[in-house]
Order: C-alpha cells, then structure tokens, then sequence
C-alpha cells in the first residue's frame, strides 16, 4: 500500500508538470492582452509598451514560463495583475465555500441518488422504478439555473426561509447544494440502479434470499457493497470537478466561490491568478483521484494495492 | 418481504427528508438571513452593483465606480448643470500660459485618518499618483507638483493641457491618504483612507463593500442640499451579477438602490408601489468602429453607405427597451464639446437613406448584378463581419443592424466574442467591423481615438489636419476657441465617417424604501449627502 501511494505520488509530479506547461500555454495562446484590459479606453501604445515591460510580459515565453515554474516550485502561485492580491490569498478567500458546497451536494447526491437507485433496483420494471428513472432523467436534464431560480423564488423569495443570494453561513449554501445534488443524484441514482441489477442476479445473492435473510439486511450487508465501486469512482470524479467551482450556481446564488473568480480572471486576461487557479484545481483534482482509489480498497477487501 | 423492506425504505426517505428540511428551518429561524434585515432594520443603505472593484487604492485602479469613488473626492466637480463647481478646492486658477494650476483648498479638510488635507499631504498624493497609476499618461505633462502654503497646492506642466480640468474632476487623481499609503504600502486597498462622506469599514471581495459615516464630513458638494455628514449610519455595496436574483432582491426590498436595471425590467419595477426609476444618460456613446485599414473601409463611400443603412431608432426601442438616445454626431450631450449644431447636421447627414446608400455602392462598383438582393463586385456578394461581446443589448442591436443591412444589400456576419478577444483582434488589425463604446468627460477623448500615435490601435483612421486639432485643442485654454477647435474635428469626423456613433445609453437605477436619490449626469455619481432612508 505505502509502495503503490508513493508510486502515485510520484506519478502525481509528474502530471503536474505537464500540466503546469499545458496551463502556461493555454493562457498565453489565447487571444487578449491583460495590459489593454488593464489600461481599458486609455491603452495607447505607449501606455500598453511600459506596462507590458513593467509586468514582465515582454520577455519570450520560454522565459516568462522559467519564472511561473521557479515560482511554482517555491510554493507561489503568483499575484494578480488586477487587485495585487497573492493567487493563494485569492484562494483562501474563495475556497472554503467552494469547499463547502462540493462537500454538501456530495452528501446530497449521494443520500439521495444511492437510495433512489437501490430502491429501483430491488423494485425492477415497477411504478416505482420508472418514477426514480423518470426523475433522475429529469434532475439530470433540467438546467442549474432554472432549478436554482425556481428553488430561490419558492423558499427564498415567496416562503423566505433562506436569503435569496449571498452567504451567510451553511445554511444559505443548501439551496446552491440542492441544485447541484439534484443533477449529481440523477446520475448516481441511475448507475447505482444498474450497478445493483448486476449485483441481485449475482449467486450470494440468491444465496442470502434462500437463507432467508431480510431484504434490507440483503441489499445494505450483501448487494450495495460490491454494487457501490462504479458509484464511488463517479462520486469522486463529481466531487473533483465540484472543487473547481460550479459557475452559474454561484452567480446566480452570488456565492464567491473559486469558479468565478477563475472565469472573472479569464475574462481579464489576469494570467497569472489562471495560471495559479487552474494548478491549484488541478492539484486537488489529482489528489480527488487518489483518495478515491485508495477508499476502494478500505470498501472492498478483494481489492488490494502492492 | 420485499413490501415490508419497502416501507421501511420508504421511511428512511421520509426520516432523511424530514431531517434535511429539519436542519434548515431550525438554522433558519435562529439565524434569519442579514440580508433581509438589514435594509429595513439599521440604519444602512444598501446598494447593488454589478463589479466589485479591483481595489479600493484610487490610485492603482484603472476607473473609478461608485463603489469605490464614494471615499474620494475630487479637488473640482460638475454641477448637475454641468458647470464648474467647488470640490476639495474652494477655487482654482490658471496662469495665462497654461501651465500651472494652482488649487486652493478649502479649510478644516481631513482625511479618514484624522490627517488634515493640507497643500502638502495633496502634493504627496499627487507624486504617489504618478509614481503607482497605470493610467498616469492621461494626465497631461506634468512637470512638478509643490505645496506653496498650507491650502494651496500648485501643478506645472511642461505645456499648457486644457484637457487637465477633465482629468481632475473624473475623479481618477482625487487626493488619497499618502502619508497611510506610505504607511501601509500594499495594504492601503485593504485599508484605505480619503475624505470622501463615507470611510471604510469591512469588506468581502466579490460579495460586499461596507462604508460607514463619515461623521466628520462637512463639505459635501454645492449642488447637494445637505453639506454635513450624511444621513445614514452605513453603506454596504452588494455586487449582484445575475439579473433575476438582484431582481428579486430588490422586489424582497433588501436592497434601497438597484443600479444598471435591466431595460426589460423596468416596467414591472414601476408597477411596484414605492419604487422611483431614476434615469442617467452615460458619458459616453456605442458606435460601429470600422477598420478603417480594411480595403473595403478604406473607401468614404462604402463606411457612408453604411452608416446610411443604419436606422438608429428601432436599435434605441428595441434593442434597449427604449432606455437610450440615437446619437449622430460624434459626442453625446453628457461630454463637454458636444455641439448641438454638429448633432444637427449629423441627424441631416446620416439618417437612414437607403437610395443614397445604394448610389455611393454603385459609384464604387457595388450593385446587385444577380438580383439575390445583396450587392456585389466582380462577382463576390458585400459580406462583413461586425465583432461583438456577449452582452444581451449589444446582441439585440447587432441583429437588427444585420436585417437593416441587408436591406441595403450588404451581409452583415456577427461574430460574438469576450471583449479581451476583440481589442485583441483590433490590434492585429484582423477585424472588418466592431460594436464598440467610449466613456470620458472631454472631447479630448478624439485624442485617444483618432491622433496618428494612437489610431493604431483603434480604428486606424488618421488625417494630418486632424491631428493638428487635436493637438490644438488640447493646448487651447481658452474655452470658446477650444469648442471651435472641437467642433472642426468634429466636422472631419462627420464627412469621413471612420465610424458611425449610434446611441447613447441611459443607465436606470431603481430606489425604494429612500428618499432624496439623484444622479449627477456630469460626473455619474449619485449625490450620497441627500439621501434619507423611510422610518
């Protein structure tokens, strides 16, 4: 086990280089100049030419990509060209609700989506099973922003249970959670139905049944267990990209989270709070990865890292 | 069996439903939202803007918004009628050269810290300005800056630069706080200090901006009715970008003014009782820039036929809802140098005239040869390409330019793309046509525009005669004569056409549950001393 984490780790250094030049190449390639946002209707060539000189963009890219690099390595992620702020600052403002609300509309989508999928499983070709496929289909379909502004009009603007935007502690982050565990549950609740439809035709299953044991005893001990693998990786994969900010329930919701601040930045040209932003995502996306495979293993005995 | 698992199952659902909505409410009814509260309860105003500053540091910021202009003010300002009126300086003279500007200040000024505003602490704000601002090359050529006593404050500029009196009431070199700035360095953004009626209190970047009373403030503007403190304790700045949600915000009436309306909401707005609409024209105007280098554009008589096609009203009622006015002419009334006479002649110039459009086609060897109703040279259709960035209005406008177009025989292509991505293309010189926009409180904007050192990344249109007046104008101090030179350039601009200038928006702010909101159209800024919130 210590072996295969290290093995990972080290591979992990690796993507992240690669990475860190994708990242440095996307940013620069794309067309716009952060000086001429910066300097707005006033950027004359001679305005543009001293600041660019001044912020170091004038330099060949190889160059400019040695420094991000050097930086990167000493642990900075560089500071933005529009409010002077560190990328880590940055983070450390955005984050924590970012962190938040992937962590409740994981916990919403898996509550929901596992218990929905296991229900239609054992309730196969039933009322039952085609409401719970009908309804992910729809959790999964409908766009976040009408769910978020149909969940805000219902219990923040008619029944005022919640503020209508903004944060003011967990609980305003239920409804932003609700509209992203909704898609999320869609989902898990239909490979969770299909996962469990393999595992019930399994023999140790029709083995249990005829040893009589209780169905819920028999879904939760013996079925969901060696159903829940695909659902775990999909959880994970979820959670990851959550990390990197949902854009839209955040604007609509007005939640300062890490999605817009990267789209403010990318909107700007602020090439270096990309840059950092971007690794930063990339980084707790890899390290998502790992976690995830590494609970396999404390799910699933069969299942053994050397 | 399996039924009875069902309706165990159907239990736990229930249980987690229940426990989920439990969890809610209970947070709920201990913790109601602030937000709901705040505006009707304390004694704050609360505000929705749509961008949160870069930062709070006059000085390192590239324009100034009400959100962080309201700490500053500037050593002169507009009256609501446009004059020349007192700000931080009592009175201001120019030597007969031109070249130095000397401000005497008012007294008993001080600064959020305590710090009296003497001709010193403004001169070293002043050198701070020049030494951190981005935008510094706007303020003219200045020489040196002293402090000749303690409320007199003097500039010298290397030549005379009339536009000068613009820059000082824009607001962008407002006196800030330097001997803090020193202090503080970086952190002077997180911790700024002015003497504007309000002083920094919290912020939360992206979401709000907390201001509390100035208590020492007594110089508020002439025009205002109020000169003391103002009236309320607080003013918190909420920066709402989504439409609907700051809609609803503002109909919950957690909010007191809601700025930057959008046009299609108005109307339900003012069905709502209590709710004032205050209308703003802008200081600036949208216009199609031509790439004037393109061989297409290169020709007068194409860029004319163009701005013929073009009926500006059905883009100012549809487009906008009707929340603008068609501009001709290259200025809006909002700028100084704006001629009604130019307005005039441009109305007669360039209103829509299809046949004179087809004439100038057809003298350039335009015209439709195969009758598919799209005019054509040498067998290839007239077929441009207009950029535009992703907002709804400029996307409305451009559709109804493209049917307008057509109409005259030319294929208009809209191209949507970020704004970043079009001055990029600008500067490469690889666009036919763009939606554009300007925004200045001087005719010196041309400069920016048009002189032969800029043009060249903008739209490439320069002509000898009218970078001398350009350059005239901005040394002429005298003001009549500096309008005639204004109106010349203005004159090339209208037989030239390097562009066409179609509206001038009008920003609409919503108020409820406050009295004693306006808007100053010659600065943009609302007048904070006046407003009361209702008991």
């Amino acid at each position: 086990m210590r072996r295969y984490v290290l093995k990972r780790l080290l591979s992990l250094v690796g993507t992240l280089l690669g990475v860190s030049v994708l990242i440095f190449l996307m940013v620069h390639l794309i067309p716009g100049d952060p000086v001429t946002t910066i300097l707005g209707q006033f950027a004359t060539p001679e305005a543009v030419d001293q600041l660019r000189a001044k912020l170091g963009l004038d330099l060949p890219l190889w160059e400019q990509y040695m420094h991000f690099l050097g930086k990167l390595l000493t642990g900075d992620l560089g500071t933005s060209l529009f409010t002077g702020q560190s990328v880590w600052e940055q983070i450390a403002e955005r984050f924590p609700i970012t962190l938040q609300l992937a962590i409740f509309s994981v916990i919403i989508a898996a509550i929901f989506g596992i218990l929905l999928g296991t229900i239609a499983a054992v309730k196969q070709n039933t009322f039952v099973d085609r409401l719970v496929v009908l309804s992910s289909l729809v959790g999964i379909s409908a766009p976040g922003f009408w769910i978020a502004l149909f969940l805000i009009w219902v219990f923040a603007y008619k029944l005022a249970l919640f503020p209508i935007s903004g944060y003011e502690g967990l609980h305003s982050l239920l409804l932003p959670a609700i509209t992203l565990g909704m898609a999320e549950a869609g989902l898990i609740a239909r490979m969770t139905r299909s996962s469990m439809l393999e595992v019930i035709k399994q023999d140790y299953m029709r083995t249990a049944e005829a040893k009589g044991a209780a169905v819920i005893r028999m879904v939760f001990s013996h079925g969901l267990p060696n159903a829940i693998i695909p659902v775990i990786t999909m959880l994970g994969l979820q959670f990851g990209s959550l990390m990197a900010g949902a854009v839209v329930v955040e604007t609509v919701f007005s939640l300062q989270g890490i999605g817009s601040l990267a789209i403010e930045a990318i909107g700007k040209r602020d090439m270096p709070t990309v840059q950092g932003m971007v690794f930063f995502m990339a980084v707790i996306f890899a390290t998502t990865n790992l976690v995830v495979d590494l609970i396999y293993s404390l799910i699933d005995p069969r299942i053994h890292y050397d | 069996m399996k039924k009875q698992w069902w309706k165990k199952g159907s239990l736990s659902v229930l249980l987690a439903t229940a426990i989920v909505a439990a969890g809610c409410s209970s947070q709920t009814s201990t913790n109601p939202g602030q937000t709901t509260e705040a505006p009707k309860g304390g004694n704050t105003l609360v505000i929705s803007a749509l961008v949160d500053p870069d930062t709070l540091d006059l000085h390192k910021s590239t324009w100034v918004s009400s959100a962080n202009g309201i700490l500053y003010e500037p050593l002169l300002t507009r009256d609501m009628s446009g004059k020349v009126s007192p700000g931080l300086a009592e009175k201001y003279e120019v030597s007969e050269d031109g070249k130095v500007w000397t401000f005497t200040l008012r007294k008993g000024l001080r600064f959020h810290s305590g710090e009296p505003v003497t001709g010193e602490a403004v001169k070293q704000s002043f050198e701070r300005m020049l030494e951190v601002s981005p935008v510094k090359s706007i303020i003219g050529p200045v020489e040196k800056v002293e402090a000749t006593d303690e409320h007199t404050f003097k500039v010298h500029l290397s030549s005379p630069f009339a536009p000068f009196l613009s820059v000082v009431m824009s607001g962008m070199i407002s006196p800030v706080d330097a001997k803090k700035a020193k202090e503080l360095g970086d952190g002077f953004g997180d911790n700024p200090s002015g003497t504007g009626p309000v002083m920094f209190e919290k912020r939360e970047r992206g979401a709000s901006l907390t201001y509390k009373k100035n208590p020492d403030y007594n110089w508020g503007p002439e025009y205002a009715q109020n000169k003391g403190p103002i009236q309320v304790d607080n003013v918190m700045f909420r920066f709402l970008k989504d439409d609907d949600t700051r809609m609803m915000e503002f109909k919950k009436g957690t909010i007191h003014i809601l700025s930057d309306v959008p046009a299609n909401s108005v109307a339900e707005l003012q069905s709502l009782p209590g709710v004032e609409i205050n209308k703003t024209m802008d200081i600036g105007h949208k216009y199609i820039a031509f790439n004037n280098l393109h061989p297409l554009f290169s020709d007068v008589r194409l860029r004319k036929a163009i701005a013929l096609s073009v009926d500006r009203d059905p883009l100012v009622q549809v487009a906008l809802n009707g929340f603008g006015k068609p501009v001709y002419g290259p200025l809006p009334p909002t700028i100084w140098g704006y001629s009604e006479n130019i307005e005039n002649k441009a109305k007669q110039m360039y209103s829509r005239d299809l046949n004179q459009a087809r004439q100038l086609m057809a003298d350039a060897g335009w015209t439709d040869t195969n009758g598919d109703g799209l005019v054509d040279k040498d067998g290839k259709p007239l077929s441009v390409e207009i950029l535009v960035s992703p907002e709804p209005a400029f996307q409305r406008a451009v559709q109804i330019l493209q049917s307008q177009l057509k109409e005259a025989g030319i294929d208009l292509k809209i191209t949507v793309q970020e704004m970043a991505t079009i001055k990029d293309r600008i500067s490469k010189k690889s666009y036919d046509m763009a939606l554009m926009y300007f925004g200045w409180y001087d005719a010196d904007i041309f400069y920016l525009l048009f002189e032969k050192s800029n043009s060249a990344s903008r739209m490439y249109f320069t002509r000898p005669e009218m970078d001398e007046l350009l350059n005239k104008g901005r040394t002429e101090m005298n003001d009549e004569k500096r309008f005639k030179i204004y109106e010349e350039a203005q004159e090339i601009l209208l037989n030239e056409t390097p562009w066409v200038p179609l509206w001038v928006n009008e920003t609409v702010t919503a108020t409820r549950g406050i009295k004693g909101m306006v808007i100053n159209p010659y600065t943009q800024g609302m007048v904070l001393s006046d407003i009361t919130i209702d008991k």
